[in-house]
């Protein structure tokens, strides 16, 4: 399978996009919606009346999932094709599940560490400017990292390093800088208000995280797969 | 050893311009669905997709 074609990677990304969608709709909705639900419990005292009703916006919630998560695979698809020859893997699976793991850490997880979830009732209108430069600043410098950590590995094969030295020298690059971005990035402006649980707060944050991991991870596999033949390419040793 | 080619290197796949485009739309659906704010059709919008921006960890109100 060397010879893929963009519209071949572009078919494959899009149906497993769907599929991570779907996934990470369902987790959704079984461990972030009840979390939700408490939280707008506690905030519907002070709250103006709503323009959709709590079924509607569940369905808007998984909606925007699978919505979300089409956008992004076809996203890393596109890049895929782009930088497919310059990952460093032997296999399209490697090449595809290490752009994956990338996509996860720079734009679901670091965000979710130095940023992480807040339910309704947490963020002030006033803020949201900020606070989205904020999300998406860190989420760029990441991707910069991690182009860096690319960067290098590539560069130390002319220096004729070995793959390891290369992979550990790759590693100590990116958890470096990914530190120093978490690290430097300024705090969320917002306090949590003492009328949100401090239990609840932690629960709706894996809740979460959870979430984005199930969208990444179905994504990561599903598409490493699809780029690879059913059965191996080289005859098996006969034992 | 002057070009750091990986041992088992593939043929550069042919990526046109529209593809890039596709990318800048989808990042530009995404941008809607998540991060817009401030006019009437963002107001019903955020709502409606107002439990996927706290699941999925955007910045929200």
């Amino acid at each position: 399978m060397t010879s893929l074609t963009l519209g071949a990677v572009l078919r494959r990304g899009a149906l497993c996009g769907l599929i991570a969608g779907l996934a990470a709709a369902l987790v959704g909705l079984l461990l972030v919606e009840p979390r939700l639900d408490d939280a707008i419990a506690l905030e519907e005292a002070s709250h103006e009346e709503p323009m959709f009703s709590r079924a509607t916006q569940v369905f808007g919630g998984a909606v925007a999932a699978v919505a979300v998560a089409v956008c992004l695979a076809l996203v890393v698809a596109v890049v895929f094709a782009g930088v497919r020859h310059r990952l460093p893997a032997s296999t399209d699976f490697g090449r595809a599940g290490l752009l994956a793991l990338l996509g996860y850490v720079t734009v679901a997880l670091l965000p979710a560490v130095k940023y992480p979830a807040n339910p309704p009732g947490v963020g002030d209108p006033g803020t949201v400017t900020e606070r989205t430069m904020q999300y998406l600043t860190l989420i760029a410098a990441a991707i910069a990292i991690s182009w860096l950590a690319l960067l290098v590995h590539s560069r130390l094969a002319g220096r004729s390093w070995s793959a390891q030295h290369r992979t550990a020298a790759a590693v100590a690059v990116a958890a470096v800088g990914y530190v120093a971005l978490l690290m430097t990035w300024p705090a969320n402006p917002d306090p949590v208000p003492d009328t949100i649980p401090a239990g609840l707060l932690w629960d709706f944050r894996m809740a979460s995280l959870a979430e984005l991991t199930a969208l990444w991870t179905v994504f990561g596999l599903a598409f490493a797969l699809s780029l690879t033949p059913r059965r191996a390419l080289t005859p098996a040793f006969s034992a | 050893m002057s070009s750091p080619a990986p041992s088992t290197s593939v043929a550069p796949i042919r990526v046109p311009v529209v593809a890039w485009l596709l990318v800048a739309v989808a990042l530009g659906v995404i941008y809607v669905l998540l991060q817009l704010n401030g006019t009437a059709f963002a107001e019903q919008l955020h709502e409606f997709t107002h439990d996927g921006r706290h699941a999925l960890g955007v910045p929200c109100h």
